[in-house]
């Protein structure tokens, strides 16, 4: 597979499938509606504005609703611009690609970070037994998508903060 | 100071006062627990941007959060604690914060 994100100059070329730019979409546009939809007991809302203070639930209560707005604003940010860079790209060779300045880099970064937060909520990935999985599960796919979206963010998180993957983003004897 | 003579608070309500001034001066632990989906190269690169760890720093912490579910990552005053969980929070960390012991 060819590498989706590369280095150029200052900028940073993502290069996508048409079938990963439609992955990316839906995943989303679903992210989006449940962010949208404010349900607080859904997993996923619960994963991504987590506990805030130990000990203490009036203070956790407290902070919670205090950082939920900016929270929520931020992911809510961060999904419209994939959305907005992804309407970007432009067709090469069957490939779609996108130019990123670093910050937009970072965003892809952390957007794709809440998908796969999301993915792994909507599984309960916490209590899954990965090895037990029939591959014809839906849930196998799900894992299978989170892979690939860690796939991307290694090869971003390679060119954003070398030092990040110095040992863990190669195959090899010490990954 | 104050000249000699009755206090105008009684003793008690003092010392509450003193003991409220002394818990604001205690720091807040910030600690970050393990998670199954967060990449041990995400972890690090959080680490990094949020706290400007050097990449020596980020690992060790990053290590500790992985092998031993959690890790106390800075110890500041109440505010500055609410800072950090909320990037953390930001970035898909789960990071809560407690009263230092």
């Amino acid at each position: 597979m060819s590498r989706a994100f590369r280095r150029q100059g200052d900028h940073i070329r993502m290069q996508l499938d048409p079938v990963e730019i439609d992955l990316l979409r839906s995943l989303r546009d679903g992210l989006r509606s449940t962010l949208d939809g404010g349900d607080a007991d859904d997993p996923v809302l619960r994963r991504l504005f987590p506990a805030t203070v130990v000990g203490d639930d009036a203070a956790d209560h407290e902070l919670r609703r205090l950082l939920y707005d900016d929270l929520l604003q931020s992911r809510l940010v961060g999904l419209d611009a994939l959305a907005t860079l992804l309407d970007r790209g432009v067709e090469h060779r069957g490939h779609v690609r996108v130019r990123l300045d670093g910050e937009e880099a970072a965003l892809v970064l952390g957007v794709l970070n809440d998908l796969r937060l999301a993915i792994g909520a909507r599984i309960g990935v916490e209590s899954l037994e990965r090895d037990d999985l029939d591959p014809d599960d839906p849930v196998a796919y799900r894992l299978a998508v989170m892979d690939h979206l860690a796939w991307l963010q290694e090869q971003l998180l390679a060119i954003l903060d070398p030092a990040s993957v110095a040992h863990y983003g190669r195959p090899g004897p010490d990954a | 100071m104050r000249l000699a003579g009755p206090a105008a608070t009684p003793v008690k309500d003092r010392v509450q006062q003193l003991e409220e001034v002394a818990d604001r001066d205690r720091p807040w632990d910030v600690i970050v627990w393990d998670d199954p989906v967060n990449l041990m190269s995400y972890v690090v690169f959080v680490f990094r941007r949020v706290f400007g760890f050097t990449e020596d720093v980020a690992r060790k912490l990053m290590l500790e959060v992985h092998q031993q579910g959690r890790a106390l990552v800075a110890s500041e005053p109440r505010e500055q604690a609410e800072m950090y969980v909320q990037q953390l929070h930001g970035y898909g960390l789960q990071a809560t914060m407690q009263r230092s012991t």
